[in-house]
């Protein structure tokens, strides 16, 4: 197909759009059907992002819709013949600081975008992974969040409306750029974190917050993630509003180079309230064992870049999720698959875990699996056992992403219940001919 | 609208039990409006299950007639949602009033949809606990109306409205299914369809059990009261506060007319009557540092023109701050025999020049408009007073409210903040809404009512003329 698509969209595309065909190699993922996409296109213009989608719901190209590519592979899509990127989509349309609400293209970058909000003392309090790398668009299709989702919420708390081009080319505009709007249904909130599975989205709006005078982060260190766990259940449990409360079980530090079990409670607000909580803390938590270190500023903030980009580079990203007050259990399954991890090569493949510790969302990453069948045999096994048994007590587990024998047997997602026919007609509505994302919600 | 089919009553008393199926037209009276009294239409009958199993035998009974099913929490919504305005069965949930888990340890509860906000927050304060969405008709109103409206309240400025708070849902679809939507320790395995069910207006089915997020009650409370000459100073004072980067809890406005009413009825507050304007502004939080936010708050407001700001130093004179605030609604019957309770957004830069052009509207229209607004949220409630008996003033009412929303939109705002679309504001949809775009709400409503039975005639406007008056219809709702 790659010949007659790529001339189809020459024909139709300005300047630019079309990416030299050599760079597609940046584009693809493991397992992916064709190996390489037959194109891709970054288009500038809403208009020809939605004639392209028109096209290829005609013809039948199945499209990834794509940011900078750096979580394309995210969700184990499948066939793809034509990635499209919003990176050259990055314009603000509106910013209008005493509102604390903008609206930007989906290309922009975070970080583009807090340079623009930071000068006014604003931000969009988002630290998903991958961080200011990633682009607004992604962050919003697929409801990225990081540790300061404990206080301030996930995109979705976040984004008052959209532009989402459907995949047949609609132009839809939902919400709008107001705090608060019920007219009609919540398409906002059903576009956040759809995965690229109903559309495209160009342009998004959201609020924004003061950026707060202080930060600071009390690290508590032990040994092993396991001895933090009643400290990390009482921060959990805490009436102060903590910022975000992450335990992780390897944090190397610059100050120690020994990497250690850490629970890291990251506290924003104005100086007075900021001190308050952390005397609290600190004397709360005084018998937690270990060292207590305390990070102000700048070095409360690097710590934190640092964990977004805690994925980078994972040879497979899972995410376990049970009710907070299961950490423990998620902590034991998590170590349970350690000696699999360990005794998968030589040298040993290393697995470490950064949890959530208030959404009780684990993170689980291994540096890299060989992607051949029979070797990944035991992680198959043992990751069904493992959902079978999340699912068991109502939580979940994601594989975000991984080797492609193993997304593909595995599955990224759990099976949805008698809820399936919603989801189905959802698709069916959005992307009629069943071209977006093709594997990641097992709904094409 | 077609007479019920003659088993139907007796079929669903096989359901809910015979004490539970009101078919007296007397008693059908009351399920006639909501707070919206400008809408009346009795439904046919209307049930009242106990839980969810008996709701889906009720929906299943409904779905083998195809008769329209209705949901309907308190009635206290202002839309006209809850109205059986197409003819058929209300499914009311005053019975589904058990709260059935508060866990503290998950900081979450799960309850039936029929329990009051109130009720809800009550439970679970010894526990150090709320349900933070604090609709002003909170003692009044279910959380499962507040999901169907996707309901605010003063303090959503720094809390958020419903849907943050929502994380799963036990939904009764039109055709009887049951199904669990979210829940707390699963990611969905796909779409947010309970952010999507969350201000659905009842169209999308019932829901009968819903899980919500609980949060911590603040340690401490600063509140202020400040007195104006005028709105717009008022409008001034909030926006300085926000844009200095401070976060109260609530942010909230009455005006002249609104403190009128509320001070000459027996709720009066103390607002001193020949104000323009009282604002409340609330901080909540750790003690540390919250009386330093209060007192830059103040500063803001006497810089801003305030000829007086009071701050409360006790939860007694908190309470009594508040009170011409909160007693705003139900005073502003004394005004006038009717009222029309108005609801839109505005940026918030934009709340001055709304406000004169809605003082101009008022003028040009020979009507008064009292408002009272969740100020930092930019959402208005122009509320105009009138007499529905006079005919001539009712439509100037209706000409008045429609420029009000087109000057709200034009400012970048929307047709309603918290109050929803119910069967009064279909006219306003194509404000802000493509054609092509309604066509998708109508689509996505057909995903979860393929047969459009659930609660029809309400949100999207319909293509064709609307349905002829029923029987029992006194006034029909425009659309
Ligand atoms: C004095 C006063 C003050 C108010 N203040 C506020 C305020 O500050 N903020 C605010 O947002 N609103 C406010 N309201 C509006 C109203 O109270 C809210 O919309 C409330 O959420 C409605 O709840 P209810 O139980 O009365 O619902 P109802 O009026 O009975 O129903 C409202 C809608 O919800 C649907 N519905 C009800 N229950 C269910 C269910 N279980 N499943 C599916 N659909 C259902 C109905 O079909 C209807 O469309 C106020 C109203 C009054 C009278």
């Amino acid at each position: 197909m790659t010949g007659s698509l790529r001339s189809a969209l020459a024909s139709m595309v300005s300047e630019g759009t079309l990416i030299p065909q050599e760079e597609r190699g940046r584009w693809t993922g493991p397992g992916w059907s064709p190996e390489l996409p037959s194109a891709v296109v970054a288009p500038t213009r809403e208009d020809e992002l939605a004639g392209i989608l028109g096209k290829a719901s005609e013809e039948g190209w199945r499209v990834l819709p794509a940011g900078f590519g750096s979580w394309i592979r995210g969700g184990g899509p499948r066939e793809v013949d034509l990635v499209l990127s919003t990176r050259r989509m990055t314009r603000i349309l509106e910013y209008e600081p005493a509102d604390l609400t903008f609206t930007a293209e989906a290309g922009i970058s975070l970080g583009s975008l807090h340079d623009i909000t930071s000068p006014h003392g604003q931000w969009l309090p988002l630290d998903p992974p991958g961080g200011s790398k990633g682009s607004l668009g992604a962050t919003v299709v697929l409801g990225a969040a990081g540790p300061l989702r404990h206080h301030y919420g996930t995109p979705r708390d976040h984004v008052l409306g959209l532009t989402l081009v459907a995949g047949d080319g609609r132009v839809l505009r939902w919400g709008g750029r107001v705090v608060k709007n019920v007219a009609g249904f919540d398409l906002t909130r059903l576009t956040v974190g759809s995965w690229g599975a109903l559309g495209i989205v160009t342009s998004v709006s959201a609020r924004l917050f003061p950026i707060p005078e202080s930060d600071v982060t009390m690290v508590f260190c032990a040994s092993e993630v396991a001895e933090l766990l009643p400290a990390a259940r009482s921060m959990a449990l805490s009436p102060l509003p903590l910022a975000a409360v992450e335990l992780v079980d390897s944090l190397a530090l610059e100050e120690h180079g020994v990497p250690e079990a850490a629970l890291l409670v990251r506290l924003l607000g104005s100086t007075p309230q900021v001190e308050e909580m952390a005397s609290r803390i600190t004397n709360d938590l005084q018998d937690s064992g270990g060292r207590t270190l305390k990070l102000q500023g700048d070095r409360s903030r690097a710590l934190f870049q640092k964990l977004e980009g805690w994925e980078d580079g994972a040879g497979l990203v899972a995410r376990l999720s049970m009710l907070p007050s299961e950490l423990g259990t998620l902590l034991e399954e998590a170590e349970g698959l350690r000696p699999l991890a360990t005794g998968w090569s030589d040298p040993g493949a290393t697995m470490s875990l950064s949890a959530q510790v208030g959404t009780g969302v684990l993170r689980l990453k291994i540096s890299d699996l060989p992607g051949t069948a029979e070797r990944l045999d035991p992680w198959i096994i043992a990751f069904r056992d493992l959902r079978g048994r999340l699912e068991e007590k109502g939580g979940s587990l994601v594989l975000h992403s991984g080797p492609s024998v193993l997304m593909e047997e595995v599955g990224p997602w759990g099976a949805p219940g008698l809820e399936r026919h919603l989801l189905e007609g959802l698709k069916a509505e959005f992307d009629p001919a069943g071209i977006l994302a093709r594997g990641r919600f097992g709904l094409e | 609208m077609k007479a019920l089919p003659p088993n139907l009553l007796e079929e669903l008393a096989a359901a809910v039990g015979p004490d539970w199926v009101i078919s007296d037209p007397d008693r059908l009276l009351v399920y006639e409006s909501d707070a919206q009294t400008a809408h009346n239409v009795a439904p046919q009958a209307v049930v009242l299950p106990s839980d969810t199993d008996q709701a889906s035998q009720v929906a299943r009974v409904l779905h083998r007639h195809q008769i329209p099913l209705v949901p309907r929490g308190a009635g206290t919504g202002l839309s006209g949602g809850a109205l059986a305005t197409r003819g058929g069965v209300v499914v009311g949930t005053s019975r589904m009033n058990k709260i059935l888990e508060v866990d503290p340890s998950n900081r979450r509860a799960v309850v039936q949809s029929g329990v009051l906000n109130t009720d809800l927050s009550d439970a679970t304060a010894p526990h150090g606990l709320h349900y933070a969405p604090d609709p002003s008709s909170q003692a009044a109103c279910t959380i499962g109306g507040n999901v169907a409206e996707n309901s605010g309240g003063p303090h959503c400025l720094k809390y958020g409205v419903t849907s943050r708070y929502i994380t799963g849902l036990r939904v009764v679809l039109p055709d009887g299914t049951t199904v669990w939507l979210g829940g707390q320790g699963r990611e969905a395995p796909s779409f947010d369809l309970v952010g999507l069910f969350v201000g659905s207006e009842g169209c999308f089915g019932l829901a009968t059990e819903v899980e919500v997020a609980l949060t911590p009650l603040p340690e401490a409370v600063e509140t202020l009261l400040a007195i104006f000459e005028t709105l717009e100073d008022a409008g001034r004072a909030v926006t300085s506060i926000v844009s200095a980067g401070l976060l109260p809890a609530a942010l909230e406005i009455v005006d002249r007319n609104t403190i009128k009413a509320v001070e000459a009825s027996i709720f009066a507050a103390g607002y001193p009557t020949d104000a323009g304007a009282a604002l409340v502004v609330e901080f909540d939080g750790v003690e540390a540092g919250l009386a330093e936010e209060a007192e830059k708050a103040e500063e803001f407001c006497k810089a801003a023109g305030a000829r007086e700001v009071r701050r409360a130093e006790s939860a007694e004179e908190r309470l009594a701050l508040w009170k011409g605030r909160k007693k705003a609604f139900g005073t502003m019957g004394r005004l006038a025999p009717d009222l029309l309770v108005q609801d839109a957004t505005v940026p918030r830069t934009r709340l001055p020049e709304v406000l004169a052009s809605i003082a101009e509207i008022a003028d040009r229209y020979q009507l008064q408009v009292a408002n009272v607004f969740h100020a930092g949220d930019g959402n208005l409630h122009p509320n105009i007073v009138f007499d529905r008996r006079d005919a001539e003033e009712t439509r100037r009412v209706e000409a008045a409210s429609k420029e009000i929303m087109g000057v709200c939109v034009d400012a970048g705002g929307t047709i309603t903040g918290e109050h929803g679309v119910g069967a009064d504001k279909q006219k306003y949809m194509h404000l802000v809404f493509s054609p092509g775009e309604l066509e998708v709400l109508r689509r996505v409503k057909g995903v979860f009512d393929p047969d459009g039975r659930c609660n029809p005639g309400k949100v999207v406007p319909e293509d064709e003329a609307p349905s002829e008056a029923g029987p029992n219809e006194r006034t029909e709702a425009k659309s």
